[in-house]
Formats: C-alpha cells, structure tokens, sequence
C-alpha cells in the first residue's frame, strides 16, 4: 500500500469553454491535514466535487487506498469512507439534534419506518466519537455555529470517515470557536483519520496544517509540507503576485479630534467608553466576540441605545438618533454581514454605488436620470478597479473582495468625516484584502478618519495607527505605533 | 430533562392555540347557556354541526399542512376536488351508477384528483417552479376545465341514491331537549379521525414524512442528505391531489349535491387556519394536533355566532383576523429562531 490514502494524478476538467481544473495532481496522506488553498474561484471547489462524486472528472486518475476508481458517485464516495461537510453544514435547523445525526444513516440504510430507539442509538453512538455532549432534543436552529459544526462533524463520523473534507469550515466562527474546531481536527486527526481542509486563510492554514496544496486557475502551484513552506511564499503562490505587507503610515493627522466620545454607555452592551479620533487617523477597534466592539459602532451610527455619556463632532455635542441623521452628520458605516446589511444582491452594481447618495442625483420632482447614474458609478468602478465589465450586472455576479469595494464607495460617495468599517475583509482573498487596505490606507491619508473594527488581529496591527482593546464592554487597552502587536493584543485580550 | 421538556413545549405555537380553544369552549358554554356540552349525553347540536363543519375543512387542512410543512403552497387543491367530484358524479348519472353505494363515485374522483395532482407535481419537480406560482396557475386551469371546456352542471335533486344515503350515515342520534329537533353525529366524522392518525403516523414515523420536513427545512441538505427530492415532491402533489378528490366526494355526499362552483376561494380559509395551528409558512414546521386544533377554533367561532347573537357578518372579520394573526406569529417565530 501506498503512503497516501488519496491519490489523484493529471485530474482535467472542463466546464464548456472554462478549462476548471488544468491536470491536478493531489494526494491526501492518512492521519493528516491536508489543506487546499486557493483565492475564490480558483478550482477548488471544482475538486472537491470530483472527489465527492458530484461531478465526474473528463480526465485523471484517482487511486484510493491504493485502489484505481474509474467512476465515483455520491454513494460510492460515502461507502469508500469520504464525507464532505460543506460550508453551510448541511443540517435541518427545524429537526431535532438527534434527527440531524441520524437521517443520512436512515436513508442509506434504506428505512421507511422511524424508529425512535434507533434514532437515538444512532446519535449517541455519533456524539460519543468526539466525545461530544449536547442535548439530543434541542432544536438544531437554536445551536450556535460551533455546535452546528460539531453536530455536522459527529454525523460524518457515523460513516466511518476515512476522509474528512471541510469546506471553509472557520468562515463563521470567533477565534475562541475556531481553536475548539482545531482541537477536534487534530483529536480526529491522531484517531488515523485525513483531514482536508479548504481555506485561505494564511494563520489557519500554517497553524493546523501538515501538507499543502495551493491551486490558482485551475492549476496546482504548490503541493507539499508545510513546514517547507514560508508564509510568503505562500502569498506568492496563492496570488501570483509579491505582497508585502503593507504597513500604514499616517501623513496627514489633524490637531483636532474630529469626534471625541466621553463616558459613552449602552446598558448591557458597553459602559464608559472614552477615545477620540482625529482626521488622517486609522483607529483599530479589537476584542473577542461579545467584548462590544460591534455594538460601539452600531451606538455610533445611530442603531443603539445610548443610556449615558456624550458624542462630540467637530466640537459640537451631538445625539445620533437614526442611520440617517448620521450620515447626515457625515459619519458612514460598513457592516460586518456585506450580504445581507451592506448590498442589494439581485440589483446592479451601479444601483449600488449610488444607493446612499441617490439625493445627489434627484432633480425637480424626485425624478432619476439613469444616465448619470451610471456615468457616477463607473468613475467608482475604475477608481477602485471594480472587476465588472458592466455596471449593470447584479451584485451577486462579483466576488466577496469586490463586493467589498461597492460598499466603500457606496459610502465615499458621500464625503464623510468619520468612515467605520467593521471586519472589512472577511471572507475576502489576500489579493483582494491587500488591494482594500490600500485604499483604506490612501482614504484616511487624504484626511478621512478611520475606524476599522476586526478579530483578523494580523488586520488591526498592518493598518491601524492607534488600537484599542476592549473586553467584557470596556475599554481595557490602548496603544500606538510601534507598540502594536499581535503578541501585545493578544495578552490583554486573554 | 422534565423542565427542558416544559419549556420545548410552552414555545410551541400548539400549546397556546389549545388553551386559546379551551377558553373558547368555556366562553361558548356559558353564554349559550350550556349548549356546547351536555351531561351525560355529550353531545348536542351544536357540537354535532361544529364536527360536521370540522370533516370536510379538517381533511382538507391536512391536505395543506403535508404541503406546507414541506415548505411549498398548495393553493390548488379545492380547485382539484371541485373538478374531481363534478366530473365523477357526473359520470355516474349519466351511467346510472352509484345507486347502492358511493364506491365508483369515490374511486373516480380519486382517479382524476390524482392525475391532476400528478400534473402538479410533475410541473414543481421537475422544473423547480415556485409552488405557489404554479398551483395559482393550475387552479385557474382546473376550474376553467370545468367550467368552460367540460361545462360541468349543478347536481342536486338528481344526484345518485347511493351517495345521498352514503352521506347521511349517523354514529349518534338524539333530540335536543328544549325544541325536540332530532341531530345526528354524522359518520363521516370517522374518515377525518382515520385520515388524522394516518397523516400523524405518515409525518412522525415514516421516513417519506420526515423526508417533508427535512425537505422544507433544508432542500440542498435534504438532497445531500440522499432524499430523492424530485420524487418526493412528485408522490407528495400527487397524493394531495389524489386526496383532494376523495374529500370532494365525501362533501357532496353529505351535502347532498355537486356544485362545481362550491369550493372557490376554499383554500384561503384552510391555509390560514393551518398557519395558525403552527406549520411554518418557511416550511419544516407543523403538527397534525395543532392544525385540527385551529380547525376546531375557526369551526367552533363560525357555528357559535348566532347562538352567541353575533351578527354573522362578522365572520368575514373574524376570518380576517385569523389569517393576520396567524401569519404575524408564524413569522414572528421564524424570526426568532434565526436569531
């Protein structure tokens, strides 16, 4: 027997014209984790599905415990022992725990009639390979996403898993959750069973992984330990460019503070909290899940209630009552959920650029000219090199990193004083992360200030000038240049 | 566990839809001045006319909770039963048949509902059509068959002996003691009994029920998960319909008559009443016991009115009302349970 547990060789496949996967080589070593690397769209998906069965491969061999497959299905790939969690976890969020655990057993096995006993046999018996606990008849909707996960993981598990793939499984999780994740990895890992693990996000994948295998456009760039790899090259392969990290260097800090926040206090939310913030600036707002980092900005943008202390902008005291009164005092706000809080998906790409600056556009009796409008949004479409060849395609047909880029300039269309943006780059690839920051840094120096709110501490500590911590509410750290770093946040957050 | 097994319980739309009913029975029994229940005898008249009213829209509810809890709209389904019956009982006097027993009539309109189901749920499986769209359309398209192409008539005096006698089965006979009317408790309260259990047993214990709720949960998972989506969707449309037909003909044997027209409009009495016995206008949601339960609120206020002196205009209002309340709290939980 082979060393590998999966073995694919010159793996082609075709969609039409779209040459998906350029003969891929990739194998999966047992009791290890493998991750697969790659920006969006790369192909890795594409793979996945192959090797899960859902799309059969035009070219290639794969060799599975040393065996050839000619032809993999779905149900050939569950009874080799290959199990995919994809993103979404598959579950039923209006059954039972223990119906979650048992179904897919149910329908292989072919059943008809339900019976409880069984049921609950089955979900014990699935609960207790990770040595997991939970109440069998909570409602699965009502878990969290790290208990989903697990859920998702034990019910893989049932199948006796030879190989686990994990499609972006850390996309919705805090830090905290993740290292809970990572610990069930590695236990599943030690048990003898591989791990593959998609994602691109570099701290991940240096942390959990043994091997690597990095895809760009269809084709492998990289297939190989980790250990032999540095997290710049990893960049490099993953973008096909040099990145360096671009640090922020402030050039154009006002004297006075453009908004000063005092003793700011939302019962149950956040209490005392006090920092100001001058033009040029990029302030980092870091703490974990739940330390009222968010609700700040939300209090801020009008969407909280503030029980107690005072706002000031410009030296004037203020009260933000609504999303609206603050962008009329010119303060903007980019959420952390872009899908559903910051876009319009299924409207063009113009429509939302110019979304929150449609007054500008309005002539006598509310009417609309069109042409303007896309005339406006193309300027922003080049000034932010927006991958579009038409404005007039939905929102939905972008990725995640220009998505990003819509919000912005959704938002700089307005002129602000004060821009807030809460976890700017989630589920956005390197490139695409350093192009945003770039622009950021390019904003806040021509006399915008910033406010980026983030857990991707790597994040906070390239682009922030100033960072402050909070945790349970408070504000419980501040510092400022040099002092800035990873290992420092981390202690006060801990 | 037992306080975990309270607290699942008391978040359950059910729970407060059976309280809401009991209080009802109360206020009607005391305002009629105690017509709702007698003891011994139970039953009174107007008890047996709010279980008479419960058979037909009982069974058609359950018609719609299969649908909705796998997450579509069946908005066809009165459409069915209406061209189902005309056309059967049709058949039937133009032949001369049915003048012992209802059985071909039952069996025809069985057959027809299910070839209209079948029609519905070949257009929503395989063309992945939202289900509300598509049943508007096929509704419209059955009762144009009906009327226009087929030119379906009323029949009424002359309908087969067979289903006249078959509808006026009794389990219970009696006279109410102040006017010595005589009221009976029709028998075919006993199919709505028969099709609750089999519905019940059909969604809690058959893999072909929680493949509905898993479907209206979750269909991409459900297809991962290895359902047959396609199929299922399929026998479920086709079921309803089949279904459809057999409660069509149970209404016109107890009332006596085939009215083409009659069932216009029926399913937006019986989707609401569903709604608010708990099925989850998202899908994945809904309970036999919550669904007869509402059944029972909306029959029981409808059969009360003019017992209670309520101007019977009201019943728009009232209907109204139940559509608004259900939605909001069906939505309302929805909500919830994504946060």
């Amino acid at each position: 027997m082979s060393e590998y547990l999966l073995q694919m060789t010159g793996i082609d496949k075709r969609f039409g014209g779209v040459h998906a996967l350029d003969h891929v080589n990739f194998a999966v070593r047992p009791g290890k984790v493998m991750c697969l690397a790659g920006e969006n769209g790369c192909g890795k998906s594409t793979l996945v599905k192959i090797i899960s069965g859902v799309y059969t491969r035009d070219e290639g061999e794969v060799v599975f415990e040393g065996q050839p497959i000619t032809h993999i299905t779905p149900a050939e790939a569950t009874r080799l022992g290959i199990q995919v969690i994809y993103q979404d976890l598959s579950i039923f969020p209006n059954l039972t725990v223990m119906e979650n655990l048992a179904i897919n057993s149910e329908i292989t096995a072919n059943r008809r009639i339900v019976n409880k006993k069984r049921w609950e046999q089955t979900a014990k018996e699935a609960l207790s390979k990770i040595g997991y606990d939970i109440d069998l008849y909570a409602k699965m909707g009502d878990l969290s996403v790290a208990d989903k996960q697990l859920v998702a993981i034990c019910r893989a598990l049932l199948f006796n898993a030879k190989l686990i793939i994990m499609d972006e499984p850390t996309t919705a999780l805090t830090k905290k959750e993740v290292d809970a994740l990572f610990k069930t990895v590695r236990q599943l890992r030690d048990s003898g069973i591989a791990i593959m693990f998609i994602s691109h996000k570099t701290e991940e994948i240096f942390e959990i992984s043994d091997d690597v295998c990095i895809m760009r456009n269809g084709k492998n760039v990289f297939s190989g330990r980790t250990s032999e790899l540095t997290k710049k090259d990893f960049t490099y392969y993953m973008t096909g460019r040099e990145l360096e990290d671009d640090y922020f260097v402030p050039t154009n800090i006002s004297k006075e503070p453009v908004l000063k926040v005092d003793h700011l206090t939302w019962n149950g939310k956040f209490h005392d909290v006090s920092f100001d913030l001058r033009k040029g600036e990029i302030l980092g707002i870091t703490g974990l899940l739940g330390s009222g980092r968010t609700e700040l900005a939300l209090a801020l943008f009008g969407l909280g209630k503030i029980n107690g202390g005072t706002i000031t902008l410009n030296g004037q005291q203020v009260k933000i009552t609504s999303p609206i009164d603050a962008q009329k005092k010119r303060i903007g706000y980019v959420p952390e959920d872009r899908l559903t809080e910051g876009l319009c998906l299924r409207q063009p790409i113009a429509d939302n650029i110019m979304l929150s600056s449609l007054k500008q556009l309005t002539r006598v009796l509310g009417t609309l000219s069109h042409d303007e409008l896309f005339e406006k949004s193309n300027e922003w479409v080049k000034k932010f090199s927006i991958a579009t060849d038409d404005a007039h395609k939905h929102a939905s047909t972008l990725s995640g990193g220009n998505q990003q880029k819509i919000v912005l300039s959704k938002w700089l269309n307005n002129d602000l004083d004060v821009l807030i943006l809460n976890g700017p780059t989630v589920g956005v690839d390197i490139g695409a992360k350093q192009d945003i920051h770039a622009l950021v840094h390019d904003l806040a120096n021509q006399g915008l200030a910033v406010i980026i709110i983030s857990d991707d501490l790597a994040e906070v500590v390239v682009n922030c000038n100033r960072v402050i911590v909070m945790k349970d509410g408070a504000i419980v750290g501040e510092m400022t240049g040099d002092r800035i770093t990873e290992d420092h946040i981390l202690e006060i957050i801990r | 566990m037992n306080k975990a097994k309270l607290k699942r319980m008391t978040r359950k739309t059910e729970f407060y839809m059976l309280i809401v009913l009991l209080l009802l029975c109360v206020v009607v029994q005391i305002k009629s001045g105690g017509k709702l229940i007698t003891l011994p005898g139970v039953f009174t008249r107007l008890n047996v006319t709010v279980l008479r009213t419960m058979v037909v829209d009982g069974m058609f509810a359950m018609c719609s909770l299969v649908v909705m809890i796998s997450g579509g709209f069946d908005l066809s389904f009165p459409a069915i039963a209406a061209l189902s019956y005309s056309l059967a009982t049709t058949i039937c006097l133009n032949n001369g048949w049915c003048a012992a027993n209802p059985l071909a009539g039952f069996a025809l309109a069985v057959a027809i509902g299910w070839v209209l189901g079948m029609l519905n749920g070949w257009i929503i499986s395989n063309f992945k059509l939202n289900t509300m769209i598509v049943t508007l359309g096929t509704q419209t398209f059955f009762t144009g068959i009906s009327m226009g192409l087929l030119k379906l008539k009323e029949i009424t005096s002359t309908l087969p002996e067979g289903m006249k006698t078959f509808g006026k089965l009794y389990i219970f006979e009696s006279a109410d003691p102040a006017s010595g009317i005589r009221f009976t408790l029709s028998a075919m309260v006993l199919f709505l009994i028969a099709l609750c259990a089999i519905v019940s047993f059909m969604l809690n214990k058959t893999m072909f029920g929680r493949a509905l709720y898993a479907i209206g949960g979750n269909e991409v998972s459900a297809e991962r998960a290895g359902y047959n989506v396609k199929k299922t969707k399929f026998l479920l449309y086709s079921a309803v319909g089949a279904l459809a037909g057999f409660i069509g003909m149970i209404r016109v044997c107890m009332e006596s008559q085939s009215i083409p027209k009659a069932m216009i409009g029926k399913e937006m009495t019986i989707i609401p009443a569903v709604i608010l016995g708990g099925a989850s206008i998202y899908g994945g949601e809904g309970t036999v016991f919550g669904t007869m339960v509402a059944v029972g609120i909306i029959s029981l206020v409808s059969n009360s009115m003019l017992i209670l002196g309520i101007d019977t205009y009201w019943q728009q209002f009232f209907n109204g009302l139940v559509i608004l309340v259900g939605v909001t709290v069906s939505a309302l939980q929805a909500k919830r349970q994504k946060q």
